[in-house]
């Protein structure tokens, strides 16, 4: 009976368990991240920024990046009904600005985090299976690219990509980035390099302790390839420390995009970009603060956000096995 | 057993309790209901497979239970109802008149503590000795459980102590308070024979001594039979039947205590095993379902009738002295799990040798020079295999069996290539295998396949039933996916599991259900071999009867030989063929399974016969017992490997010349490591035994 179930998903069903089998891991990750308050709360804050980042640029009152003569008329007025947050030194509207500004930075950090969360993974678990020669190798690298701190590794690799090409596509005055610049893709990789050394250590420390389990030599007498092994029978059992690991990185993540912004060294003006716009309105801080305490003020909400999140995805997983819960 | 004068009444009286922890993710009913009593200078067993609750009862006596339980039932101390002792009174009660030792003494010690003063705190805090009587009685402590040199050992760290040494401080601990009532659960569940042996010893030593009621829980009915003057068995959170001890093996009134005794591998030293044995069928009533109003046994019974389902039987009069939660508790006899039936001889029929080591030498661990790269050696490697040969035909089961430390697993895992030995040779019919996994052939592979200990581990938490199967399917006979999935499900059907189980995760499955499992991916590959390693040790014996009766079937049909490595004799003796007793690393004894377990044997192999807890309370209490534990071997012994411990040491020739390979008188292929003569070895263990029978 039950080969005969297992014919029909075989033949034809594929695709429709398939797309159901996935269907039913969000819900069960969804379930998992709105066990707690914190998840929660955590969760609504960061649904509201998602949605700023797929359509805020949409529904901004006015256009964040382009300005006309009227607008200097009004540059550095404080809130008003038409410009809830004030304007900035062009006279551009600071909301629509904000609004427009949260795409760029949650994609750059949350695509930054999935590609050191991806290396340190790689690493983490390569060292931690393979052991030996290969751990020293890979660790003692690892140990090297963790004596930078991290704004000055983002700094250097920076500066060796750093051919800026700036200037986004504007039609009719209205200058929409629908893709991250090239500017962007340097920083998703800074992220991903600087988290890389961090994110590996968790995971080889995870993974050092699944590898002396039953089933992974129970894998190794079927002849199976080290390749297999790590990614077949370690990872999903690792998963869960990475989903931690994932989302306290993205906080960071934030934080050293907007870091850079303000530096300078990410996304170029006139993209409105959280970090930038501070930088920006540095020097009307005293007679306009507005300009830059809402871009700051996003900033920390988010941060906030992604914290709660992280805090409720950490208390409702249940870590790896360790020796002592297997017996 | 002792007589147990009770001029004020039972010390402890539990009536009806219940334990019922409310989770999130349902209602778990522990404790159904328990009824229990406990006089001064008693031993009260409390026996019962996993999941009855037993361990519940001796944590909620000692109001251990987390703040999600719920405990009804009335529990009275010295004739007061500890219901309405103030918090203070009831502080006073658990901590100075009731104490409890742990099954794991490891994690009960502070290990970053010297155990001397860890009992002295308890003795201030609870007596408020100054720090002199404190370490005065902390001596006296540890010289009552039988600790040598008191002063030495309180100035030791738990972590080095031997695990019997351990747990010995932690029942001085226990006594620290000279308590009324000591809670012991499961103190030598995870000690060797030998060191439980000890343990036991002291145990009954104590009961002597002290005038405390001692509440023993344990699975196993040997050990049961060993202390307790008292039994009451558990299942699915009710006591079923409670007698004393002589009247629950030789006349059980429940038919769970009579499934139980029957489905027990006999001991060793009672002749050939020559019934199979009988199994307790389906799985313990589940702790999540509401009590049905009927026998929560009645699923499980062999002479269930319609009232057993209909309606829910009370502890009643079996006898005198005697209850049983039986309805029909006067026609119980072991025949209700089946006659016995003959074991079908012809499962050593065959000749044709299959696996061939010889000189097997397993170092762990590199050897260190005083200036890392210069100086002199310190810290040589641990030898943990030394020069050890055997070989297994088609069709036949080696038993190895030693005590922990003696390198049976560094053996098993050498066999299927997860250690490489240093030197030696293992030869698959007439090939030499490499030593790591990785190197050998696909063939070999298939041909040598592992089942490990513990089946929580050994099936991945994260991926379905199927996918070890399939997988060792589709590696080792090539079958693609469709094929291999119809195979799985017959494999899972010789193994008595439903083939829906395939796309079921591994946390759903019980541990015996488990452990088929991995023994169906075990004989996905066809193999020549199976190692077990400690397969059936984390199995409740019910559980254990099917497993072992599995693998009696599979190799008569299929000719499978099996390394089957345990500590339990009984097991060993039940399945093996032949048998190599090891010993820090060499062997002490090889040959069929009746030469070694007959006299003549090594003294090592007798001494863990004598260790042995057998199931029947009136088996007088064996003599030898071995102190200690096996020594790490970092450097060759000069003499006899066993000589530090041997009970039957002759003199100096046994610590200055490595023993002779003696053959035994019953079989060529039987020999003993041992200075002394076989025919003297002989002579000496049966006059043991005589003088044991009287």
């Amino acid at each position: 009976m039950a080969i005969q179930e297992l014919d029909s998903q075989v033949a034809g069903g594929g695709v429709g368990a398939l797309l159901n089998g996935a269907g039913q891991k969000i819900r069960r990750a969804l379930s998992i991240v709105l066990r707690t308050n914190s998840g929660r709360i955590g969760f609504g804050i960061i649904l509201v920024y998602l949605v700023l980042a797929l359509f805020g640029s949409l529904l901004a009152p006015h256009s964040p990046t382009a300005f006309t003569s009227e607008d200097l008329e009004i540059r550095l007025t404080g809130p008003s009904v038409d410009h809830l947050l004030g304007t900035d030194k062009f006279g551009r509207d600071v909301l629509s600005r904000v609004m427009a500004g949260a795409r760029s930075i949650i994609w750059i950090s949350v695509v930054g985090t999935a590609l050191g969360i991806a290396l340190g993974t790689t690493m983490g678990m390569t060292a931690g299976y393979l052991g030996g020669k290969t751990d020293q190798l890979i660790m003692r690298a690892i140990d090297i690219l963790l004596a930078f701190p991290g704004l000055l590794l983002a700094l250097l690799v920076i500066n060796i990509g750093a051919q800026r090409i700036s200037d986004p596509i504007c039609i009719n005055d209205i200058c929409i980035r629908l893709w991250p610049s090239k500017e962007s893709w340097l920083v998703i990789l800074t992220i991903g390099i600087a988290f890389m050394p961090a994110v590996s250590r968790v995971i080889r420390s995870a993974t050092l302790a699944v590898k002396p389990l039953e089933f992974v030599q129970s894998a190794r007498l079927r002849g199976e390839s080290a390749f297999y092994i790590i990614f077949r029978e370690i990872l999903p059992n690792i998963i869960p420390v990475v989903a931690v690991e994932a989302s306290i990185r993205v906080s960071f993540a934030l934080l050293l995009t907007a870091s850079l912004g303000f530096l300078g060294l990410g996304v170029q003006p006139p993209t409105p970009d959280w970090g930038l716009m501070v930088s920006e309105a540095r020097a009307n801080l005293a007679s306009a603060p507005w300009a830059a305490l809402a871009p700051a003020l996003a900033m920390g909400s988010l941060v906030v956000g992604v914290n709660l999140l992280a805090d409720g995805i950490r208390q409702s997983v249940r870590l790896p096995l360790s020796r002592g819960e297997t017996q | 057993m002792s007589q147990s004068p009770r001029p004020e009444g039972p010390l402890l009286e539990v009536d009806r309790l219940a334990v019922t922890f409310y989770t999130p993710r349902g209602t778990v009913r522990a404790v159904r209901d328990a009824s229990l009593e406990i006089g001064r200078g008693e031993v009260l067993g409390l026996v019962g497979e996993s999941g009855c609750g037993k361990s519940t009862v001796a944590f909620a006596l000692m109001g251990y239970l987390p703040g999600t339980a719920q405990v009804d039932g009335t529990l009275r101390f010295a004739g007061k109802d500890i219901a309405h002792l103030t918090p203070s009174e009831l502080r006073e009660l658990r901590g100075n008149r009731m104490a409890m030792v742990y099954q794991d003494p490891a994690t009960s010690l502070n290990p970053a503590m010297r155990v001397g003063p860890q009992i002295e705190e308890v003795l201030r805090e609870h007596l408020a000795l100054d720090t002199r009587e404190a370490t005065e009685r902390t001596a006296e402590l540890f010289d009552s459980v039988g600790l040598a040199d008191p002063t030495a050992i309180g100035r030791r760290y738990p972590h080095e102590l031997s695990g019997g040494m351990q747990q010995r401080v932690m029942i001085a601990m226990a006594l620290a308070c000279d308590p009324d009532l000591l809670i012991m659960d499961e103190p030598t569940t995870g000690l060797d024979v030998t060191t439980e042996a000890t343990i036991l010893d002291l145990v009954v030593d104590l009961k002597q001594r002290v005038n405390a009621g001692i509440l023993f829980v344990s699975h196993n009915l040997g050990v049961i039979a060993r202390v307790a003057d008292r039994v009451i068995v558990m299942y699915a959170g009710q006591t079923v039947e409670q007698a004393p001890v002589r009247e629950i093996f030789k006349n059980p009134r429940h038919p769970y205590t009579a499934g139980l005794l029957s489905c027990m591998p006999q001991p060793p030293g009672e002749g050939e095993a020559t019934t199979r044995l009988r199994r307790i069928a389906g799985a313990v009533y589940s702790a999540e379902e509401r009590a049905a109003e009927t026998c929560l046994f009645a699923p499980r019974c062999p002479m269930a009738q319609d009232t057993c389902r209909s309606a829910a039987p009370d502890m009643a009069e079996a006898g005198a002295n005697h209850l049983s939660r039986c309805f029909y508790r006067d026609d119980v006899r072991p025949e209700i799990w089946g006659e016995p039936e003959p074991r079908a001889a012809g499962s050593s029929n065959g000749t044709e040798q299959i696996l061939d080591a010889q000189n097997l030498q397993r170092l762990y661990g590199k050897e260190r020079r005083k200036y890392i790269l210069f100086g002199p050696p310190v810290r040589p490697p641990v030898r943990a295999l030394n020069d050890v040969g055997f070989r297994v035909d088609r069709g036949r089961t080696l038993g190895i069996v030693g005590e922990s430390g003696s390198g049976k697993t560094t053996l098993a895992r050498a066999v299927v290539g997860l250690v490489a030995p240093d030197k030696g040779e293992i030869r698959l019919l007439d090939s030499a295998l490499a030593g790591e996994v990785e190197q050998r052939t696909s063939e070999e592979r298939a041909a040598l396949r592992m089942v490990f200990q513990n089946p929580t581990a050994s099936l991945n938490p994260k991926l379905p039933i199927r996918h070890t199967i399939i997988r060792s399917l589709r590696r080792f006979a090539g079958l693609d996916r469709r094929q291999s999935r119809e195979r799985a499900a017959e494999l899972l059907r010789a193994v008595g599991l439903d083939p829906s189980y395939l796309d079921r995760p591994p946390g759903e499955l019980s541990g015996g259900e488990k452990q088929r499992a991995a023994l169906a991916g075990a004989f996905a590959a066809n193999p020549d071999v199976i190692v077990a390693d400690e397969a059936v040790s984390s199995l409740d014996v019910s559980v254990q009867a099917q497993v072992l009766n599995l693998l009696e079937e599979r190799q008569r049909e299929l000719g499978t030989s099996y390394i089957f490595i345990t500590h339990d004799l009984g097991v060993v003796r039940y399945i093996s063929d032949d048998i190599l007793v090891l010993y820090a690393g060499h062997v002490a004894e090889y040959g069929p399974a009746k030469s070694v377990l007959d006299p003549p044997s090594h003294p090592y192999t007798e001494a863990l016969l004598s260790a042995a807890p057998v199931p029947d309370p009136d088996a007088a209490p064996t003599r030898i017992r071995l102190p200690g534990a096996v020594p790490t071997m970092r450097e060759a012994f000069r003499g006899c490997f066993f000589a530090g411990r041997c009970p039957r040491k002759i003199g100096p020739i046994c610590d200055e010349t490595p023993p002779p390979a003696r053959t035994g008188p019953d079989s060529p292929d039987h020999v003993i490591y041992c200075h002394i003569p076989v025919d003297e070895l002989a002579a000496m263990q049966r006059e043991a035994q005589a003088l044991e029978a009287k």
